[in-house]
């Protein structure tokens, strides 16, 4: 067997893993994205997710062996590319399906959202973790790179293939914005769920540790964007030339370990807590109509949050139905064109 | 401020929401369970817990503070302070929740109380108890 079809064996069979797992990344009364009573879960909802597992372990194995019966003649099938492509989506979409059959088995036991909304009257801390200096950082990075580049201007050869000498750092202020927006409105325009207690106590951690996670994410950007272009200057070209492996080290580290821990915690944080401190707490404060295609898009016009808890893995999602979230949206899909006119 | 104090707001009601925040805050105000001092928050904040329209929080705060209760101030949010000295009476609206009050007596003696419970009611409720 070649590698690609080691990895393509190791890609289908991580993607299972995580659709396996998926119906206990939610709170603990929502099942496959349907609000219903906590009993259902911990009752006949166990079977339901056994069936939607064996589903998808099923068309995980299906999908390994048709891989294995064509890894000799992917030319017929325009190539390795097309046949990884067709693989990949075929075992998503497959997933998915179990998802869904999952879903509409889950709704009759749908339990209707609460007519009465608390709220807690005590101010929540919403400022940055680590406060807006530490926030800025990535930036004074990004600067201080600039200057650098900038006193070697005449130094570095001209690459053809760079449309701008600045323009990796450009590009990495970019990243840095979008991941500061994202976690300031992540902390500002998100709903508590749990009104007070450590069940609150809890959620906050939880959004906080996510927002943390966006910010440290701006300072990897920086840091290798700011590498790639120290990498041009010859006098610290050599001196810089490990980075590539190193920079993405505890990058990756970071992102299991958060990972990890939410998974741990579980969605909201409300493993961290004893069942009995979480009482008050039903669902995540959002009706199951406003949910689309199988739980994954929230759309809700009428919910002035901008950010809600994932019913489809965990942390958080946008909100549809906000022109605000959608403003995130253009910016991340004008992105990649900014990205190219910037870089080549 | 203490700690557990909340709000709540109930859809099914047909009193609107902006008003059925402004009772509950003016509940906490006049039981002294919010004191003059005290910071509340945000109107975003409060919103989007409720899930209700920013104008909605906005629009009771405002009641609040046309009654004295709260101080609105950009960016430093709603502060409660002291009211002392009552501020002068509105016969209109004092005749106006002694109507709603006549209307309630009614309902409850025709749902089987007697004259006596119901002032007992009344007395507790003045007094700051809870029923």
């Amino acid at each position: 067997m070649t590698s690609v079809v080691w990895t393509l064996m190791l890609m289908v069979t991580a993607t299972a893993l995580v659709f396996h797992f998926m119906p206990r990344l939610s709170r603990p009364d929502i099942l496959f994205g349907v609000t219903v009573p906590e009993a259902f879960v911990t009752g006949a909802g166990r079977t339901l997710v056994s069936r939607y597992r064996t589903i998808v372990w099923i068309s995980a194995a299906a999908t390994l062996a048709i891989l294995l019966l064509l890894q000799g003649r992917p030319d017929e099938f325009g190539g390795w590319g097309m046949l990884m492509t067709a693989v990949m989506t075929g075992n998503i979409v497959a997933a998915h399906g179990a998802w869904q059959w999952a879903r509409l088995k889950a709704r009759p036991h749908a339990v209707p959202p609460s007519d009465v909304r608390v709220a807690s009257l005590v101010t929540r801390d919403t400022s940055l973790p680590g406060g807006a200096l530490f926030a800025a950082g990535p930036f004074a990075i990004l600067l201080a790179t600039a200057l650098l580049r900038y006193t070697y201007l005449d130094d570095v050869p001209d690459d053809p293939d760079m449309a701008n000498p600045f323009g990796p750092l450009a590009f990495g202020a970019i990243l840095v914005a979008m991941g500061l927006t994202m976690a300031v409105t992540l902390t500002r325009r998100s709903r508590q769920i749990a009104v007070d207690g450590p069940a609150a106590a809890a959620e906050h951690r939880f959004r906080r540790v996510n927002a943390l996670g966006l910010v440290l994410g701006g300072y990897a950007a920086a840091i290798l964007t700011s590498a790639w272009t120290v990498e041009s200057i010859p006098a610290f070209g050599g001196a810089l030339s490990g980075w590539g492996w190193f920079v993405p080290v505890p990058l990756m580290l970071f992102g299991f370990g958060l990972n990890y821990w939410m998974f741990r915690v579980g969605q909201g944080g409300h493993r961290a807590v004893a069942p009995a401190a979480r009482r008050e707490v039903h669902g995540d404060g959002t009706p199951d109509h406003a949910w689309k295609v199988g739980g994954l898009y929230y759309v809700n016009p009428h919910d002035p949050a901008m950010w809600v808890e994932n019913r489809f893995g965990l942390g958080y999602t946008l909100n549809f139905g906000n022109w605000r979230a959608w403003l995130l949206v253009i910016a991340m899909m004008l992105f990649p064109m900014v990205a190219g006119r910037l870089l080549f | 401020m203490a700690g557990a104090l909340r709000v709540s707001l109930n859809l099914e009601s047909p009193i609107p929401a902006y008003r059925q925040i402004a009772d509950d805050l003016r509940r906490h105000l006049v039981d002294e369970r919010l004191k003059p001092g005290d910071l509340l928050p945000p109107i975003r904040q409060l919103a989007l817990d409720l899930g209700v329209h920013f104008n909605t929080v906005a629009l009771a705060y405002r009641l609040l503070a046309d009654e004295g209760w709260l101080e609105l101030k950009r960016r430093r949010g709603a502060t409660v302070i002291a009211r002392n000295a009552p501020r002068a009476v509105d016969q209109r609206q004092v005749d106006q929740l002694l109507r709603q009050v006549s209307q309630i007596a009614a309902q409850l003696r025709s749902a089987g109380m007697s004259s006596r419970q119901i002032s007992a009611a009344l007395r507790r409720l003045a007094q700051g108890e809870s029923l």
